[in-house]
């Protein structure tokens, strides 16, 4: 935080009364900017949610804004607060004249006492670091997320207190007694503003209740847009929620607040966590040795203490590090302490370190009098530590002695650090050898410690350590300063030529890189310090290669004036190879990067762009007749794909367009050839449809058998004997008429067609009383089949009937229709007689009861003749038509609840059509067909439609094609209900049309079958066709695209191959999100947009307009326009998903609920962008 | 056990088409029953709020496609589940037969480290519907055949036995991650291996 930087300068130039006032005034404005930014946000989240959390990251850098406001000017020396960047002892100091204060202070008090709670919180990881507001759920997660609560305690306190704005007030009137009359809260104006700010904050509510993980991860996919809305709006980018947005900012080394703290000033880290994490292996540094029980005498101490050495490579140089075992693992030692209670210290120690440690070694004071026990000794610890840049010191002095080695580093001024005393056993070999290669490339030891003469071997080794270490004699005369007597005793001198330039080039041309956020170590920027590994630019950097070579440096000392200007000469030439080379390393990654994209990409675009210009309005009505000749034919079919591409088709139209759009028809056909082909069309589609509804009747005569099945032997766990009246009966049905047993299955296809259309009606009567419905039906069937037996004529009335509809239907078709029924009668006879037989020889085999109970049905219907509805004439023909012995074998098996026994039987007799069944079947498909009108009346008509078509496509059907189909059958039924139901066009008798187009596609297409999602792409057809047939037609086509995508195929892998190599090219920050958090970049949350083409995304308007774009784009631009649209759904939402950092399960609730909520037309429009950008990538070689 | 520790519980819903996952799965957490949804494509997933045993647990349903062979995709999702609900609809009896290979395919694609106590939970949904073709003897029956599987009959559309299920399911979940936990400090590094400490679970685990 920059505003903590600001305190700290403020208090380093305490009296600065004498500022020029203009820059005075521009930073209260930031401070109160800053505030002002934090209090909105703060709002919002509350407006939004129904309170605020206590650990949200809002909280935090409100708190952080505020006491930069507070610490500003502040009379530290007047009131005792020397080199304290917390403002707490301010609010202690207070708490005598403020009730509020009083109040605030004893909770802090009492918090800073209490342990275990804040546990893991004490430190914050990093000042700047961005708070994600969705955390991770991974379970490491939580305590690095935790939130900073020692941290601003106090404010944090105060504001959770409802008593902020008050203290703050108190503050402003009291103003003289605490602050300097320039400072932000003495001010008349600024003072007032900063309490008045803080009055709401104080108004809202925090809570803890909820852990923060489950708090992060509720909000809805709304919430998160429209949050994002309200933050794009501001006018500094809410970093704080940006993370990698941020990466990409600090390239350009912004001076936003997240440029941190702890970008190394030189003399040591403000925060303790910063100190902390500073120890070990991280992010801004680098850990190039490390050694625990070093032992140091500081000065005050009366023998060496052990410690823990450790060198660093940082981003401005070579630091050493040493900290007394006590600090580092005297928390676990000593029991008593908490652990909260010691990071509390850290905090106090960390301040007392960057003043003592470097300078004057005296333990602060303040921390002293305000810690209490055992805190008083860490503080003496963290005076006691040691942290050297490593530029500063001019000679290391070794000694060897019997019990250890020890170094002494030399400082610029002579002044010498403490011995560090290594441990025997070849460390302090390693760490000058460490040392060494840390100040390479830039610097080196003088004289080098690994000798030109082939020592290095022996060296390695650790054992014979003089070797390497050169005598002092050979080089040493030139500038050693002191020199021990003892043979074991070593000067090395520090030689770094460019360091006192590179210090004053880092002031003054690249501050700004070194300010910026530390979190990524930015190695191009940072070359250009002393310490960077950037061999390409170092190689560059080294001049002095004397060094190297053992010579005796040439290098004057490093703060040698006269040497200024040759060194700022080189500095600038440095910089200069080193932008020309960064060109040159640009220019290639973009040659590569180029190759790539053109290897990945080029298959999914077309190379050629089709340009825009006029197509905007897209494919109209007028432009649409334009373009049709007197005979009605469109030639221009490129034109047409463009419009369409660009604009879309205008609604009216659609129904026209689409057919050609999906290659159904050919551009360039007549009127007449499209009447010929609809017509064709709508055959062949009827003759399908009559096949599958055979199998169908063999279907639900299953189902009717498993169903009752099931219910009979439920019913019998329950004791009841429900099947005793058939029984009864049975017996007479038997003898009564073989022909009856046949009449059933085509009794059962009734049913079906019921359930359909009446399902929760029928239902519970079929499993209450199965038998009476059968009787019914079969009643009528028997008397039909008598009729139709008897009287040759009966059947010819029905076949007129059958005309009647036909031609209604199609003029064609009538002729075909017209043989088969005039066949039937024959076939009627023989089947009849064939049926009596097979029935006779069933009921001989099988076993006596199933049939019975069948048979007694039959029988019912006999005795009980009602011939007034027609519906019994379809029964009878059916079965004349065909041997219907399938059916009748399961038939009988129904009651008696062996469906096992039905089925092998069913194998073995051959059914041609089970045609009875059709007619159930005919009449739900009579009734879609568009000519025919759905009336009841009409029914009977249509079902002898079907009896004829099904006549004459007699097949065989296996057991198997038979079960298949049932599946199959089963699983379109559920999704057809399912499909789109609260859209009203589809009632059930459109619904019945979306059942057909899919059984005929899916009896086409059985080897595959029916797939989930197969009805979501047929509806929006339908509902555009209107129309079975031409509907079935354009799900034909679309399919033979779409078909790759279900899981039998493999292009949903390959869209997901692509959307990866896309978002990698073209944002790869998103994708580098993916990557990190969870790793989605297999992108599975994409599955549904392909599969039915973003069908459930969006509404039926724009679903259309999607995919008209789909359609045409295939000859316009890409033939994988999904990938686009995907994209651009992604790209829609990108600083959402961004600043969310969303991971899996956040992503896909997020897009499943946003689904139908898009704004569809923006989407397309960047769709095509997208297409576009990626073809100019293409193209610009 | 720390009670920092996130308590997020994945729970997988499976089952055939139509069985009602996702009603049962909005039931429980929005409270209300639609015949509006759609066959689910793809996985959608709720999160919902309850408290075990004093604690607070953060349930995370996961319904998914109801038809088997969109199950290659399941491994995206079933990935870390602590507890699958097996779904049939007791008027369907086809879709209780199917209950076996769902639980055996779960198994074989979330590969949990100890297979044989994996929490199942059962449910019989649709029980509202009169036409009922499932015994609830015979649901019982499987599930004391198959480790005593706890077995709920419910209705989505009444609201029957939904809570009631779900905090079972909870429960449940939370004792098989307890019981995790005891094995390892480290849960997450274990699942990496989740194959391997699923076999020699007792060797292994002890050392850590």
């Amino acid at each position: 935080m920059a505003a903590q930087n600001k305190v700290d300068n403020d208090s380093d130039e305490m009296p600065a009364a004498n500022a020029p006032t203009d820059p005075e005034t521009e930073q209260k404005e930031r401070l109160i900017a800053a505030v002002k930014k934090e209090v909105k946000q703060l709002m919002e989240e509350a407006v939004t949610r129904k309170f605020v959390h206590e650990d949200s990251g809002g909280v935090t850098t409100l708190c952080g804004a505020v006491e930069a406001c507070l610490g500003q000017g502040l009379r530290r020396r007047a009131l005792g607060l020397f080199k304290t960047s917390s403002t707490t002892a301010l609010l202690h100091k207070i708490a005598k004249h403020c009730p509020e204060a009083a109040l605030v202070s004893a909770r802090v008090l009492a918090a800073e006492g209490t342990p275990a709670t804040r546990s893991a919180s004490g430190v914050e990881r990093r000042p700047s670091a961005p708070r994600p507001p969705l955390c991770k759920r991974g379970s490491g997660s939580l305590l690095a997320q935790s939130p900073p609560q020692s941290k601003y305690l106090w404010i944090r306190i105060a504001l959770f207190e409802k008593q902020l704005a008050k203290i703050i007030e108190h503050l402003v009137t009291n103003a003289t007694r605490y602050y300097e009359r320039d400072a932000l809260v003495a001010d008349p104006d600024y003072g007032s503003i900063l309490s008045s700010l803080l009055v709401g904050p104080c108004a809202l509510e925090y809570s803890k209740a909820k852990p923060p993980v489950t708090f992060w991860t509720d909000p809805p996919a709304d919430e998160l847009v429209q949050r994002h809305r309200m933050s794009a709006g501001t006018t500094t980018p809410p970093s704080v929620r940006r993370p990698i947005l941020n990466f990409k900012r600090s390239l350009n080394a912004s001076s936003d607040d997240s440029s941190s703290v702890n970008t190394v000033t030189g003399k040591g880290t403000t925060s303790a966590k910063d100190y902390v994490e500073s120890l070990h292996q991280n992010s801004t540094a680098t850990l190039l040795y490390g050694k625990n029980n070093v032992r140091v005498q500081p000065k005050d101490a009366e023998e060496p203490m052990a410690g823990y050495l450790s060198l660093h490579q940082t981003a401005v140089g070579l630091v050493i590090k040493w900290t007394p075992n006590q600090l580092m693992n005297g928390y676990a030692e000593s029991e008593s302490v908490d652990k909260s209670l010691l990071r509390c210290h850290l905090v106090h120690a960390s301040a007392c370190q960057h003043t003592c440690v470097l300078c004057s070694t005296k333990p602060c004071t303040v921390y002293r009098s305000r810690c209490a026990g055992p805190l008083c000794v860490d503080c003496v610890y963290w005076a006691m530590s040691l942290q050297v840049q490593v530029w500063e010191v001019v000679y290391v002095h070794v000694h060897r002695s019997q019990g250890s080695d020890a170094l002494i580093l030399v400082g610029q001024d002579g002044v010498q650090r403490p011995p560090i005393h290594f441990p025997k056993g070849g460390h302090l070999l390693s760490f000058l050898s460490n040392l060494e290669t840390g100040l390479l490339p830039h610097g080196q030891l003088d004289p080098p410690l690994w000798s030109q003469r082939g020592a290095g071997k022996v060296f390695g080794r650790g054992k014979n350590r003089r070797r390497p270490m050169p005598s002092l004699s050979e080089c040493g005369e030139s500038d050693e300063v002191d020199q021990d007597e003892a043979a074991g005793d070593y000067v090395f001198r520090i030689v770094n030529n460019a360091i006192a330039d590179r210090e004053a080039m880092r002031h003054s041309l690249l501050e700004r890189a070194v300010q910026s956020p530390p979190r990524t170590p930015r190695r191009p920027l940072a070359s250009t310090s002393t310490t960077s590994s950037d061999s390409s630019t170092m190689s560059v950097d080294c001049p002095p290669s004397a060094g190297f070579s053992g010579l005796p440096p040439i290098t004057p000392a490093p703060h040698q004036p006269v040497e200024q200007t040759a060194s700022i000469e080189l500095v600038c030439s440095t910089m200069r190879r080193q932008i020309i080379s960064r060109a040159f390393y640009g220019w290639l990654a973009y040659c590569r990067h180029l190759s790539t994209v053109r290897t990945h990409l080029s298959g999914l675009v077309h190379p050629n762009i089709i340009t825009k210009e006029g197509a905007d309005s897209g494919l109209t009505e007028e432009i649409w007749r334009s373009m049709t000749d007197d005979s009605g034919t469109v030639n221009d079919k490129n034109e047409v794909y463009r419009l369409v591409y660009y604009g879309g088709v205008q609604h009216d139209i659609r129904k026209e367009v689409w057919p050609y759009l999906l290659g159904y028809y050919e551009f360039g056909s007549t009127t007449e050839q499209r009447i010929e082909q609809d017509a064709s069309c709508r055959r062949q589609y009827e003759t399908t449809m009559s096949e599958w509804l055979c199998v169908e009747a063999i279907v639900r005569q299953k189902d009717r058998e498993a169903t009752a099945a099931s219910i009979a032997r439920l019913s019998e766990a329950l004791g009841k004997l429900p099947p005793v009246e058939s029984n009864g009966d049975s017996g007479e049905v038997f003898e009564d008429d073989c022909s009856v047993i046949s009449d059933n299955p085509p009794i059962v296809t009734p049913e079906p067609s019921d359930n359909e259309q009446r399902r929760p009606d029928n239902k519970p009567v079929l499993s209450r009383a199965p038998s009476v419905d059968e009787i019914d039906n079969i009643d009528l069937d028997s008397e039909e089949k008598e009729k139709d037996v008897k009287v040759n004529g009966e059947t010819d009335t029905s076949d007129t009937r059958e005309i009647d509809s036909l031609k209604d239907l199609d003029d064609e078709d009538d002729d075909v229709h017209l043989k088969s029924v005039v066949e039937n009668p024959d076939m009627r006879r023989e089947s009849i007689a064939e049926i009596k037989r097979l029935a006779e020889g069933i009921v001989q085999k099988s076993d006596g009861r199933g049939l019975l109970c069948s048979v007694d049905s039959a029988n019912v219907n006999l005795n009980g003749v009602d011939q007034r509805s027609s519906v019994e004439e379809n029964g009878p023909s059916p079965q004349q038509h065909t041997s219907v012995i399938v059916t009748n074998p399961s038939v009988d098996l129904v009651p008696s609840g062996s469906p096992a026994s039905g089925g092998t039987t069913a194998n073995v007799s051959p059914s041609r059509s089970p045609l009875g069944v059709v007619r159930e079947e005919s009449q739900s498909a009579g009734a879609s067909f568009d000519t025919l009108e759905p009336t009841s009346d009409q029914r009977p008509e249509t079902r002898s439609n079907c009896v004829s078509p099904a006549s004459s496509n007699g097949g065989v059907y296996s057991n198997e094609l038979v079960e298949s189909f049932a599946l199959n059958l089963h699983r379109i039924e559920k999704d057809v209900q399912r499909c789109d139901r609260n859209y009203p066009f589809f009632t059930d008798e459109n619904l019945d049309k979306l059942r057909n187009i899919m059984c005929t596609y899916v009896w086409e297409h059985l080897e595959t079958g029916y797939m989930q999602g197969m009805c979501d792409l047929a509806a929006p057809l339908l509902v555009m066709m209107k129309e079975e047939a031409s509907a079935h037609a354009l799900f034909t086509r679309l399919m033979d695209r779409a078909r790759d995508n279900f899981p039998s195929g493999q292009a949903m892998d390959a869209h997901f191959a692509d959307m990866r190599s896309l978002i990698q090219i073209l944002d790869c920050e998103l994708y580098e999100l993916m990557h990190a958090h969870g790793d989605y970049t297999h992108f599975y949350f994409c599955y549904r947009w392909f599969l039915l083409d973003f069908k459930r995304e969006m509404l039926y308007q724009d679903v259309f307009a999607a995919w008209e774009m789909i359609w045409a784009a295939r000859h316009v631009a890409s033939e994988h326009m999904v990938l686009f649209i995907a994209l651009a759904l992604l790209e829609t939402y990108r600083d959402v998903i961004l600043a969310n950092t969303m991971d899996f399960t956040d992503i896909i609730k997020f897009f499943n609920e946003m689904a139908e909520r898009h704004d569809a037309s923006a989407v397309l429009s960047l769709a095509r962008d997208l297409v576009l950008q990626v073809q100019t990538l293409i193209e610009n070689k | 056990m720390s009670s920092r520790k996130k308590l997020l519980l994945k729970v997988i819903i499976l089952g055939d088409s139509g069985v009602g996952k996702t009603s049962l799965m909005n039931q429980f957490v929005n409270k209300k029953f639609s015949n509006q949804y759609k066959a689910t494509i793809g996985a959608d997933f709720l999160t919902k709020e309850v408290i075990v045993d004093d604690r607070i647990v953060t349930m995370q349903i996961w319904d998914t496609a109801g038809q088997e062979r969109f199950q290659s995709l399941g491994v995206a999702f079933y990935r870390g589940a602590d507890c699958c609900v097996l779904v049939f609809d007791v008027t369907a009896p086809n879709t209780f037969k199917s209950l076996e290979s769902w639980r055996d395919e779960f198994l074989i694609q979330a590969s949990p480290r100890d297979p044989d106590n994996f929490p199942f939970v059962i449910l019989g949904n649709k029980v509202d519907l009169d036409n009922r073709a499932v015994s609830v003897k015979r649901g019982q029956q499987w599930c004391q055949s198959k480790n005593d599987i706890p077995y709920f009959e419910t209705s989505a559309k009444e609201a029957v036995n939904v809570e009631l299920a779900f905090q079972t399911i909870a429960r449940n979940a939370l004792a098989q991650e307890t019981e995790a936990e005891l094995y390892n400090e480290f849960p997450d590094q274990i699942k990496l291996n989740a194959n391997d400490n699923g076999r020699n679970r007792d060797g292994d685990n002890c050392a850590c």
